[in-house]
């Protein structure tokens, strides 16, 4: 394996995220890709957290707490700013949670990207709500046990990819912590880009996964393994491309390895499956 | 109050570092470096560190790779030719997809230029013991590399005109070249080693005028051709296959006619095949065994059947006989399997009434290896040979120890005794020494272990061995082994130039990123793009990995994420 | 330069004039001529910064947020629902102590529906930490406008321009322009202390302890009682470069007045002729127009009101289990006065019914008449 370089660390130790916490590993791989001239927006949610309380905090780059359904059009505001200023050397980079993005935050964010706004939009999808316990939200997937669906999900995941095709923005992504030169290349390639970049990112959550504290990257490639995650791009709304030919290992592999999918039956990970096969051929026609 | 008149600002901002917080406190639990035995350098006769050479390879550090060979086997650019390369079969790798190219590595790493000879030093002592060699064969010239590494002065008494032993005179150019076989040896002999050709103990020199040395190792190799004991073997147009050989690999030319008959299932019966074959012969082997049930390497049979050598099996000659026409007629008793003999080999019987007939030019046998030891004092020879605790010690290795005869059991067998040596030479009589430097259970000893004992006295932890299941599969992508180029079929039937032609840097590189490294860090970085914390610093030459306990929370990911089993969790309370 | 045009376009002119780069906003009737006269101009380059057409009013805040918390000048406008979608954000934009100048168009805010001028709007927001100015015409909206930057970027708070719907926004008459350079002269460029900055990074707006909070909450009412004097000088110093100016509140024939009439916004010129009609009658009624609602001008209304007996507000709006607010604001202001005046309350004008002299007179003469004010707020319900 060649060698990379030590990139300096822009999410400093000591913050307070669970021991084995993915969506901390997500961030730190993205602000070292982004590098110190850098602008974040966070929102509230584990990242808030992560951020630290006054004085303190564990953030490197210059950032900004900002509400919870706003991280897309603050972060956009501060871009357009930033290029009033002369400033074209900076980057803004706002990062939000699933329910952030899919939930409460899908209005603004859309509201953004239909404008074009010039900023990388990260999406840390731990598929709940996890800072405020563990409550569901529409990321989700199916049948996963949470706080508000003790019996399991009834719904399936939404399809923010799709969500954004629609949009016709310049550059998509999906990404996941278990290929972290995929991740941080995504986002080299997002800061080259004009206009709104979105970048889906899966960061397991072992406490809300129900999981031991050491599996967030294996359960990272295992998602994309089995299809349940592809990495993939959409540029412009209708240029896919696959990043990464999946093993297509049964997902399986990959639900058995978590406490929230523990109780599901054999003709609901039969259903999983199917929604996985289903969604992977219809990437596969837009190809 | 108006704003900005004092230095705060009107709205908190953080500019402290949570690193004032030590989350390390949070577990008691931390990671180790782990360093494990990888499956290949236990199977590997000679214990050479393989999985470090490679990762050298991978770097471009090409020089450091081959010392990493050349402290454990003097002979890399032999053993990446013709070894039956346990290693490969023990790799980890197999298990996935394919087992890494190793044997080829091994070669590349010899065949590079690496400047000025020794590339190791002899280690300082202030007691250099004088030893007799016996032979300069594989054993014989190991013996004396690693005696000489430990800073003794060996001397190396070889029969013929020029060292080598069966690697000059057994082996066909198109296996190994004479210029690669010169380079080894150019190597062994820029250590302080005395060669004396042309000298046969028991003819040039009596078994007593060894004496004078402080020890004795003897590896006079298997020089005498085992008969087949039938009618007719001393015909001419019968050749016994070592003298066949030596024969050839001397340079001079054999008639053999249209067709050659070749008795024998072992490695010497498919060069003899194979260089017959180059002589312009049509040949046909004849194995009284099933071919599973061959000795020879399965690389050689697969070579000898792609350059269209037939075989025929469960035939025995019975007798051999000159026809009118000229010719040989071979008479073949046919046989059978039976039940198996004490090894777990099927045994064979024959099948009564039941002859084969086949008419041939020549016929070589090639049925077994005998070690003339009629020189040897009867005392030793009852004793197996090895007495150390006489006056020389008399150690012995190679063909003439009990052990499997091939190239890099001899240097085992050269490397064993050598250091056996030094520890009698330092009064040192602890029987459990050797394995302290094991590697593994299968016996293979560590020479860069031994020489680190000696320097500071300690003896290293034995360490486990990497299992196929410790290896996280799911960290590799499916990949095949890199394929190296051979030498065209045509040239293959008509020339000795070498077969299997050694690999370029960005082959060998390939090859080299698919070893799994098990038990050793190879810098993949995994933990240092894991760690949630950041705490995990990755010195990618050393291949060492620093952690900030301070702040490390002790969640495991990189252990779990190490996929070569180099990290462990340990409760540090 | 004098032209007719609309209280919307005097807002827009102004909005040029300051040379704000930076504009986030979303359509509601009846702010919608503000936004397309000033997407007109940044379309053709007169405007020279980038328009951001958001999704929505908060997702318009946000962007203005974002935009001032890096240095720049930023503005938004709105109206009604979409001011209270704003809401949120409104608290997050003080609390993060910026400098965003806000022109609110004052309609009614539903349900049930309508377009009208109405108070309840802005001041629903009165606790958010936003400065407040009511204006009463076009030409004080633009020059408010004005003074609004200078104000919020001395004290780092966002400011909120109210102005009436139709009555001000819509209402054509000839305004002045002032000329850029005498504009460019009163506002100096915009340095914002606290901005994001990637040179020495910081978390800006992180989580604090209780005791930060409250002490960056004091910080911020210390900022804004110093409002009061700043936009005073502001002022003085608008009325001697451009030749207008309108105090924080203004006094019109109080010195011997049995009643004062307190109104804001466009009603006070219905009410500026009501009154001289009285006056002319022999009635002795004065008028306190307030302009600035926050920071409540306690010191300059206790100072106007010295030795007023009679005192009726008449508010455009209803804190409904409440009372008008302005009232309410006026009572707690006096409540330590040695003159012990009669406070009356009225309410008029709600959902944009019309507030003509008539109603004014009528409202002036009972109060001239009655013995005491009623608890209860007393509501206009005809013309």
């Amino acid at each position: 394996m060649l060698a990379p370089e030590m990139e300096p660390n822009f999410l400093r130790p000591g913050h307070a995220a669970c021991p084995g916490c993915g969506l901390a590993t997500g961030m730190k791989l993205v602000f070292q890709a982004m590098g110190p001239r850098t602008i974040a927006v966070i929102v509230p949610s584990c990242e808030g957290s992560i951020g630290g309380v006054y004085p303190i905090t564990a953030y490197g780059v210059s950032t900004f707490h900002s509400a919870f359904e706003i991280a897309a059009p603050t972060a956009a505001g501060i871009a357009n700013a930033l290029k009033i200023q002369g400033n074209n050397d900076i980057q803004v980079v706002a990062f939000a949670g699933d329910g952030g993005t899919y939930d409460i935050g899908l209005q603004s964010l859309s509201g953004a990207t239909k404008n074009n706004e010039d900023i990388i939009y990260v999406c840390l999808d731990n598929e709940a709500y996890m800072n405020t316990g563990i409550q569901v939200s529409s990321a989700t997937p199916s049948f996963a046990w949470t706080g508000t669906t003790p019996k399991g999900n009834p719904r399936r995941k939404k399809n923010i990819m799709e969500i954004m095709a629609a949009h016709h923005n310049p550059y998509s992504a999906t990404a996941s912590i278990g290929f972290p030169l995929d991740l941080q290349q995504k986002i080299k390639k997002a800061k080259s880009i004009r206009g709104t970049k979105f970048i889906h990112m899966l960061v397991p959550c072992p406490t809300g996964w129900r999981t031991s504290s050491d599996l967030a990257p294996e359960l990272s490639i295992l998602a994309v393994e089995t299809n349940v995650f592809p990495l993939y791009e959409i540029e412009n709304g209708t240029k896919y491309t696959i990043n990464h030919q999946p093993r297509r290992l049964p997902v399986q592999e990959y639900l058995m390895k978590q406490g929230r999918f523990k109780h599901l039956s054999e003709e609901q990970i039969r259903q999983i499956q199917n929604e996985v096969d289903e969604e992977w051929n219809r990437i596969q026609q837009r190809l | 109050m108006a704003a900005g008149k004092s230095k705060e600002p009107v709205i908190p901002i953080s500019y402290g570092s949570t690193e004032l917080i030590e989350t390390g406190k949070w577990s008691s639990r931390k990671p180790q470096a782990l360093r494990m035995i990888p499956p290949c350098q236990e199977a590997c006769p000679a214990g050479t560190d393989i999985s470090l050479f490679v990762r050298l390879v991978e770097q471009g550090r090409h020089k450091e790779a081959l010392a990493t060979i050349l402290i454990e086997n003097p002979f890399p650019g032999v053993c990446g030719r013709v070894c039956f390369h346990p290693c490969e079969a023990g790799c980890n790798r197999a298990h996935y997809d394919e087992s890494v190219s190793i044997q080829t590595l091994e070669r590349f790493v010899a065949g590079l230029r690496h400047g000025k000879l020794p590339l190791l030093q002899p280690a300082a002592t202030n007691d250099p013991r004088r030893v007799g060699i016996v032979g300069s064969g594989p054993a014989g010239l190991s013996c004396a590399y690693f005696l000489a590494l430990l800073g003794h002065r060996p001397t190396v008494f070889e029969a013929k005109d020029d060292p080598g032993g069966v690697m000059r005179g057994g082996i066909p150019e198109f296996r190994l070249p004479k210029p690669v076989l010169k380079r080894e040896i150019r190597r062994v002999l820029a250590l302080p080693v005395e060669l004396r050709t042309g000298c046969r103990v028991g003819r040039d020199i009596t078994f007593d005028e060894l004496g004078r040395f402080d020890a004795i190792f003897l590896s006079p190799g298997a020089e005498l051709n085992a008969l087949l004991s039938v009618d007719g073997e001393n015909l001419a147009g019968v050749w016994h296959g070592g003298e066949f050989l030596e024969k050839i690999n001397s340079g001079k030319s054999v008639s053999l006619g249209t067709e050659t008959l070749v008795v024998g299932g072992g490695n010497t019966a498919m060069d003899v095949s194979r260089s017959a074959l180059r002589l312009g012969s049509k040949v046909t082997v004849a194995y009284r065994r099933t071919k599973e049930a061959m000795p020879a390497i399965p690389d050689e049979i697969r070579e000898a059947e792609e350059e269209g050598i037939q075989f025929k099996f469960l035939i025995q000659p019975s007798s051999i006989r000159r026809k009118d026409n000229g010719r040989l007629e071979v008479v073949f008793q046919k046989m059978q399997l039976s039940s198996p003999d004490e090894m777990g080999r099927p045994k064979v019987v024959p099948v009564q009434g039941e002859h084969l007939s086949i008419e041939t030019d020549s016929l070589i046998s090639a049925v077994g290896e005998l070690v003339d030891i009629s020189w040897v004092p009867e005392k030793l020879v009852d004793s197996g040979l090895i007495d150390p605790g006489s006056a020389p010690a008399v150690f012995a290795g190679g063909d003439a120890s009990r052990q499997s005869r091939t190239i890099v059991n001899a240097i085992a067998s050269a490397k064993k005794a050598a250091i056996s040596m030094d520890l009698y030479f330092r009064g040192i009589h602890d029987r459990e020494a050797l394995s302290k430097i094991g590697i593994g259970n299968q016996g293979s000893l560590s020479m860069a272990a031994y020489l680190q004992t000696r320097e500071n006295g300690t003896w290293p932890e034995v360490k486990g061995v990497v299992s196929y299941q410790k290896i996280k599969t799911l960290y590799f992508e499916k990949s095949r082994r890199v394929k190296t180029r051979k030498l065209g079929h045509g040239k293959r039937q008509r020339t000795f130039s070498e077969v299997n032609l050694s690999p370029d840097a960005e082959k060998a590189l390939l090859s080299a990123s698919r070893c799994y490294s098990c038990g050793a860090c190879n810098a993949c970085f995994n933990c240092y793009y894991f760690c949630p914390e950041g705490v995990i610093s990755v010195d990618a030459e050393q291949c060492t990995r620093t952690v900030d306990f301070a702040h490390c929370k002790g969640c495991g990911v990189c252990a779990a994420a190490c996929p070569r089993n180099a990290i462990e969790m340990k409760d540090l309370s | 330069m004098k032209d007719f045009m609309s209280g919307n376009d005097g807002v827009a002119h102004a909005v040029k004039l300051c040379r704000t780069p930076l504009i986030a906003a979303y359509p509601i009737t009846p702010q919608t001529s503000i936004y397309e006269r000033l997407s007109s101009w940044e379309a053709s380059g007169q405007l020279k910064g980038i328009m951001m057409r958001t999704e929505s009013e908060h997702s318009a805040m946000a962007s203005c947020i974002g935009a001032s918390l890096t240095g720049v000048r930023t503005f938004t406008a709105t109206s009604s629902q979409g001011l209270a979608l704003m809401h949120e954000m409104l608290h997050f934009a003080a609390g993060c102590r910026l400098p965003i100048v806000m022109a609110n168009v004052n309609r009614i805010i539903s349900a049930p529906w309508g377009f009208w001028a109405d108070h309840l709007d802005s001041l629903s927001q009165r606790d958010t930490g936003w400065i407040q100015f009511y204006v009463e015409n076009g030409q004080e909206a633009l020059d408010t406008v004005i003074q609004a930057y200078r104000i919020a970027e001395q004290v780092y708070l966002p400011v909120m321009i109210c102005l009436d719907a139709f009555f001000v926004s819509h209402f054509v008459e000839p305004l002045d322009i002032p000329e850029q350079e005498p504009v460019d002269a009163f506002l100096p460029p915009l340095n914002l202390p606290h901005r994001l900055d990637v040179d020495k990074p910081g978390f800006l707006v992180p989580v604090v302890s209780s005791e930060n909070y409250r002490h960056y909450k004091h910080s911020a009412q210390m900022g804004m009682n110093s409002v009061k004097e700043i936009a005073l000088s502001v002022d003085r110093e608008f009325k001697s470069k451009f030749g207008r100016g309108y105090g924080i509140l203004e006094s019109i024939l109080l010195d011997d007045a049995d009643v004062v009439v307190v109104t804001t916004g466009s009603m006070t010129s219905t009410a500026r002729l009501a009154i001289a009609k009285m006056r002319e009658e022999g009635k002795r009624i004065g008028l306190l127009k307030l302009r600035m609602f926050r920071p409540f001008p306690v010191e300059a209304l206790q100072i106007a009101l010295a030795g007023k007996k009679r005192i009726v507000v008449i508010d455009r709006n209803f804190s409904v289990g409440g009372g008008g607010i302005f009232c309410q604001e006026l009572k707690s202001a006096l409540i330590h006065s040695s003159d012990h005046p009669l406070i009356f309350s009225y309410i008029a004008g709600i959902g944009g019914t019309d507030v003509t002299p008539e109603t004014i007179r009528k409202i002036a003469i009972e109060v001239l008449e009655k013995s005491e004010p009623a608890d209860e707020p007393q509501w206009i319900m005809s013309e």
